[in-house]
């Protein structure tokens, strides 16, 4: 029997999903997912990106093949009981508060996991001072602005504490200091050996932070890798209805005036520290 | 929870004799189908009145969808069942069947309806019909949202769902307790969703011009008006049969023996 450590967190296994009238949204997708990892699924609008991401937790049941979670096919599983351990961040957080106050909302992603009142609280005010939401503790969700209102969509899964944490679309309408935040999270969860999902058409901010990238075209994994080695590939990028990052397009700029930088440097402080290497050697000749 | 008997109710281009008849004769059907459904509280006239909408389901191409919002009501069904045979002491599962007839009638005749009218082709209609452009487009736009509205509700329920919320709670307070999750939202969002639209029709002149043309026109055709003579007939026949029902023979007042 295989250890339970050895296994990847998420196993999807030839996954089809159709929907009802017929479009094929996901066709023949595998993917394997361990634990700690912090991947980002890019592609065109249409390509099946959210799609797959709700399978994760249940919400969308293959047509064809599994998704196993830890080892164990989720198809038996419940909703409520895949999301204690799979949190998904959707678009829009609109979607999903309705409570009178900020403290009812984060009470409601708790007492479904059927905690005692005094844990519930002590969670509440935690988070509440996380996400520096204190303050509106006893105001209406729906008087937050835009960036306060995904925080606290977050906020309302985080409490939860599940192991994978998928975010679709989580830095779309955030101004820097919020995207900014968001990356501190991100981090903070990661230290603390959570697995993050997310799905974005923000290429500069997966460029600079996401180890592994998936592209997604049709419905289908046209590519699976390192974040340096996919946006190396213009051929790929293109074909997923991205555009290349601004630093690769600086490379090329750099390249025209003699100055080549190798393909594995693609992060902001890597070219920073590379030009800053070049221009020493240069000024000691 | 599938909403997907709601797509019973989008529009749908075809060629068909339903689909290329005036939006008012089809509007003249889902009123007369209503007004008949009302008229009749016993099993056999109103299964009567749904054999004679079946043609039209099926010349509209249209039976696999009809079916589809028929199954979707199917929760509804047993709710009206279980209150009528549990409250209602004399031929309760009859008048239950007959109200599941009647409801079945009227939901036919506007699915028939939003199926088959092109939001478009509504607003002429109405405007042809003397109501102020205005309340006509209103009216249309709305008619348009509802495919976008079930989504926004799939799309809510998952987003709950996600953090633990489970759509079936036993008990009927836990139940109704259990719908302000989803309605706060969508209401939340609807209300947001109108502001907007309005905004964006205002800062494109809508309204501008009382006395506004259309690109496109409707008109009665020969066969609106036959189609209509035919509508108007059976309403007259069945106002007829409820004003002397008595007279009628028995096996049409048939009911359970329970």
């Amino acid at each position: 029997m295989k250890n339970k450590n050895s296994l990847p967190l998420i196993m999807v296994h030839d996954v089809d999903y159709v929907y009802s009238n017929g479009t094929i949204a996901l066709k023949q997708v595998s993917l394997n997912i361990n634990k700690g990892e912090f991947i980002a699924i890019m592609g065109q609008n249409g390509a099946g990106k959210t799609t797959l991401i709700r399978t994760f937790n249940g919400l969308i049941r293959p047509t064809k093949g599994s998704i196993y979670l830890e080892g164990v096919n989720i198809d038996s599983k419940t909703i409520a009981t895949i999301s204690k351990k799979v949190g998904v961040i959707f678009q829009n957080p609109m979607h999903q508060l309705f409570s009178n106050t900020l403290e009812d909302e984060i009470k409601f992603s708790l007492k479904n996991l059927n905690l005692d009142k005094e844990e519930i609280q002590i969670k509440v005010d935690q988070v509440l001072e996380e996400f520096d939401l204190e303050k509106y503790r006893k105001r209406s969700p729906l008087n937050l602005s835009g960036g306060e209102s995904k925080k606290l969509a977050i906020a309302s899964i985080l409490c939860r504490d599940p192991d994978i944490l998928v975010f679709d679309e989580p830095t779309l309408g955030q101004d820097a200091k919020e995207i900014n935040f968001l990356l501190g999270l991100i981090k903070n969860e990661l230290e603390r050996g959570k697995t993050i999902i997310m799905v974005t058409h923000n290429i500069e901010f997966t460029v600079e932070h996401v180890p592994r990238t998936i592209l997604m075209s049709g419905g289908q994994i046209i590519a699976d890798g390192p974040t340096e080695s996919i946006f190396n590939n213009e051929f790929l990028i293109s074909k997923s209805s991205l555009i290349m990052s601004q630093i690769y397009l600086f490379k090329k700029e750099l390249q025209k005036i003699g100055i080549t930088i190798p393909k594995e440097v693609i992060r902001e402080s890597e070219i920073i520290n590379f030009l800053d290497n070049y221009l020493e050697s240069k000024s000691t000749i | 929870m599938s909403l997907e008997f709601l797509s019973a109710f989008k529009f749908l281009k075809k060629e068909t004799f339903l689909h290329n008849l005036d939006p008012r004769t089809k509007l003249l059907l889902a009123i007369t189908y209503t007004i008949s459904a009302l008229l009749f509280q016993e099993i056999i006239p109103l299964l009567l009145i749904l054999i004679t909408l079946l043609p039209v389901i099926i010349v509209g191409r249209l039976f696999k969808k009809w079916m589809k919002s028929v199954k979707g009501m199917s929760f509804l069904y047993i709710f009206i069942i279980v209150l009528n045979t549990l409250f209602i002491d004399e031929n309760g599962l009859s008048f239950a069947i007959a109200m599941i007839l009647r409801i079945t009638i009227m939901i036919s005749a506007f699915s028939l309806f939003f199926l088959t009218v092109d939001p478009n082709d509504l607003a002429l209609s109405l405007i042809t019909m003397k109501i102020p452009y205005e309340y006509a487009f209103s009216f249309s736009l709305a008619f348009r949202f509802v495919p976008t509205i079930a989504i926004e509700t799939q799309n809510i329920i998952d987003a709950q769902q996600s953090r633990g919320y489970e759509m079936q709670k036993k008990g009927i307070i836990n139940q109704i307790k259990n719908l302000f999750p989803l309605l706060v939202p969508l209401i939340v969002s609807s209300i947001k969703r109108a502001f907007n639209v309005a905004e964006a029709l205002e800062s494109r002149s809508f309204g501008n011009k009382k006395d506004r043309t259309f690109y496109y026109t409707i008109r009665y055709s020969l066969k609106d008006w036959i189609f209509s003579l035919y509508l108007i007939l059976l309403l007259t026949s069945l106002i007829f049969i409820k004003i002397n029902f008595l007279l009628m023979p028995l096996w049409f007042r048939w009911s359970l023996p329970l």
